[in-house]
């Protein structure tokens, strides 16, 4: 298999980099996490005003540019590397892409439009406080009375969930526990008897939301009993989408490191000329060169639809989860007693490996998942 | 109203670059290369003259090698019609681009040129004014705004003592200074459509001009490396070093 970006693409990823150097400085990053909203209109305005970065992968017929999920991966790499404050990946990798799998040709075209032009902020709420991926996780009700449905039950873990204008559930009929029984739904973020409430998490760069439904009128997206299928999907390509952000953020600390070590100076030489540190860069290099090369190959499945995207995926996931997270410990230790200051921004990466590990199930699941996808 | 806007591939702002080892010039094989940053202020304020309804096609234009292809297609995403890369593998200077663009400018007829106030690779500030007079235009350099008005155009210029505004007859030259506009940054869409903008292609013998250089450049040296700082306890220690050590008082 050969793989390799267009000169277009790399073009894209260029001025993608340089705005989001420009607009996403760690500056940005440190004053955005201290806030409850955990992102800025404005900035959010240029992403879309200037970039259309929430149309990317949304068909032409919706308001979107039409592009791939190989162009979006690379938004969603160079995001993860200048570590944006932004409700992106829950709008656009997560209730658009579940948008587009689950909705019908109304729904996509009331809803999708919204959200490519970054009007609406969107996000999937599925998953809940049992903390499970998949759909034997979901206990939220839906209960159907004259063709209008209600929701009870708690969503938990929802990114930007307490921001967010409109949120796309998951939920089952009571009493039920296959997947023939799931639903997915539609709830204004200011719907009557929904309680949000933001949640006290690790990494703070990226919000999410504890959201109590009491009796929540909600709109049926999509099929009745139909959404176990592209809930799958969704999260098949979410893998892949959140694969490609976290080699970007990964990337970033492994530069990071290089640049401290060669200059950083210790017995007159920098240490980036010691052997340690010289395998420890080389390990480092290996790791995330690989798990970008997975990313890839996801986000091209992806974009092919291939059948063989819910193992790639699963594997670009679980190897970005474990290249990132040991990238970021490695980072630390170069910098040597900086690097676990507040002051030493590697801790804002480090934050956001772990909470992305785990999000979207860890590599652990994420390898149970490739021996289930090869039938093993 | 036609504008005509020549940008520069030089190497990138965020690169540091390296004295060649022999001395003749910088390092630019396997490094990276952009358009020269007042050239896309030139290229949005054109782009803004177009929205506004003031000009109706933006070609850009650049002299080089084939690569300054890849510059001209970065000013298509950002907004220009059409581009023209006049090829050579010389080191052009000042002088000759202004000759190039002054054969150019007869040819398309544009009743303004914009150009940035200098490239960030040789820092010459030279090409505007040489092609103002070249031209025998008037020319309106450093602009900070620019106002096309009344068949005329007013230039606020960037001076020592504050600003100068001046008021220039059409056709005219105006070089770009850092705070005329913040440039765009091109959508994928836009990228996508700047593939299919036309690049003419000529030589600068087309031109009728000879691009070989007139200057040589003796040597290249990397700024002497600043020494370690020396902290002192006193104003009285600062005073009697700096008459005695740095003997600039």
């Amino acid at each position: 298999m050969q793989f390799s970006f267009t000169s277009e693409q790399e073009e894209f990823r260029s001025i993608l980099r340089r705005f989001l150097e420009a607009k996403s400085p760690a500056t940005a990053v440190r004053r955005l996490m201290e806030t409850e909203t955990g992102w800025d209109r404005t900035a959010w305005h240029d992403l879309n005003q200037q970039l259309g970065l929430t149309a990317v992968h949304i068909p032409e017929d919706y308001g979107g540019q039409g592009f791939s999920f190989v162009e979006l991966g690379i938004v969603l790499e160079e995001m993860g590397r200048a570590l944006l404050c932004a409700p992106y990946f829950a709008s656009t990798a997560l209730a658009a892409t579940a948008i587009l799998n689950a909705g019908t040709e109304a729904q996509k075209r009331e809803w999708l439009p919204q959200i490519a032009n970054g009007s609406c902020i969107a996000t999937l709420a599925f998953t809940e406080p049992n903390g499970r991926w998949d759909t034997s996780g979901v206990e939220m009700t839906a209960i159907s009375s004259d063709g209008r449905f209600r929701l009870d039950g708690v969503k938990s873990f929802v990114l930007d969930g307490h921001t967010a204008d409109l949120i796309v559930v998951l939920a089952r009929r009571p009493g039920s526990t296959g997947n023939d029984s799931l639903s997915f739904f539609t709830v204004p973020g200011n719907a009557s008897g929904l309680a949000r409430r933001p949640l006290q998490v690790l990494d703070p760069t990226r919000k999410q939301a504890r959201l109590e439904f009491r009796s929540v009128e909600a709109d049926l997206l999509g099929e009745e009993g139909a959404a176990a299928a592209p809930f799958a999907k969704t999260m098949t390509q979410a893998a892949a989408c959140l694969a490609n952000e976290m080699v970007g953020g990964a990337e970033r600390l492994r530069q990071s490191a290089l640049d401290y070590a060669t200059l950083r100076v210790q017995f007159g030489r920098t240490i980036a000329s010691f052997q340690s540190m010289k395998h420890k860069q080389a390990d480092m290099l290996v790791d995330v060169e690989l798990a970008k090369s997975a990313a890839y190959a996801a986000a091209s499945a992806a974009a092919e639809d291939n059948a063989d995207l819910p193992a790639i995926a699963s594997l670009a996931k679980a190897a970005a989860s474990e290249a990132y997270m040991q990238t970021a410990i490695s980072t630390i230790q170069i910098h040597g007693g900086i690097g676990f200051t507040w002051d030493n921004d590697t801790h804002l990466w480090f934050k956001r490996a772990k909470s992305s590990e785990v999000f979207l199930g860890d590599p652990a699941w994420h390898r149970e998942l490739i021996m289930r996808a090869w039938n093993v | 109203m036609k504008i005509l806007v020549p940008v520069k591939r030089v190497v990138d702002y965020n690169v540091k670059v390296r004295v060649k080892a022999d001395g003749t010039g910088v390092e630019t094989a396997g490094v990276k290369m952009s358009m020269n940053p007042f050239d896309e202020i030139a290229i949005e304020e054109a782009v803004r003259l177009k929205e506004k309804g003031v000009a109706t096609e933006i070609v850009a234009i650049s002299i080089g090698v084939a690569a300054c292809s890849e510059t001209i297609r970065t000013a298509l995403a950002m907004g220009a019609d059409r581009g023209v890369l006049v090829e050579t593998d010389m080191a052009v200077e000042p002088i000759a681009v202004a000759k190039m663009l002054k054969a150019l400018v007869e040819k398309e007829q544009p009743q303004l040129v914009i150009l940035g106030k200098q490239a960030i690779d040789d820092d010459m500030s030279a090409t505007g004014q040489m092609l103002a007079a070249l031209l025998g235009w008037p020319q309106g350099t450093f602009a900070s705004k620019v106002a096309v008005e009344n068949g005329g155009i007013t230039v606020t210029r960037e001076v020592d003592g504050g600003l100068e505004t001046v008021a220039l007859t059409l056709p005219a030259v105006v070089t770009t200074d850092l705070r005329l506009n913040e440039p765009r940054y091109a959508s994928l869409p836009n990228i996508r459509k700047a593939r299919k903008k036309p690049i003419e292609t000529m030589k600068p013998a087309d031109l009728g001009v000879d691009p070989t250089p007139r200057l040589t450049v003796l040597r290249v040296t990397e700024p002497p490396k600043r020494r370690a700082g020396q902290k002192v306890g006193s104003v009285a220690e600062l005073v009697m070093k700096l008459r005695t050590e740095a003997k600039v008082i």
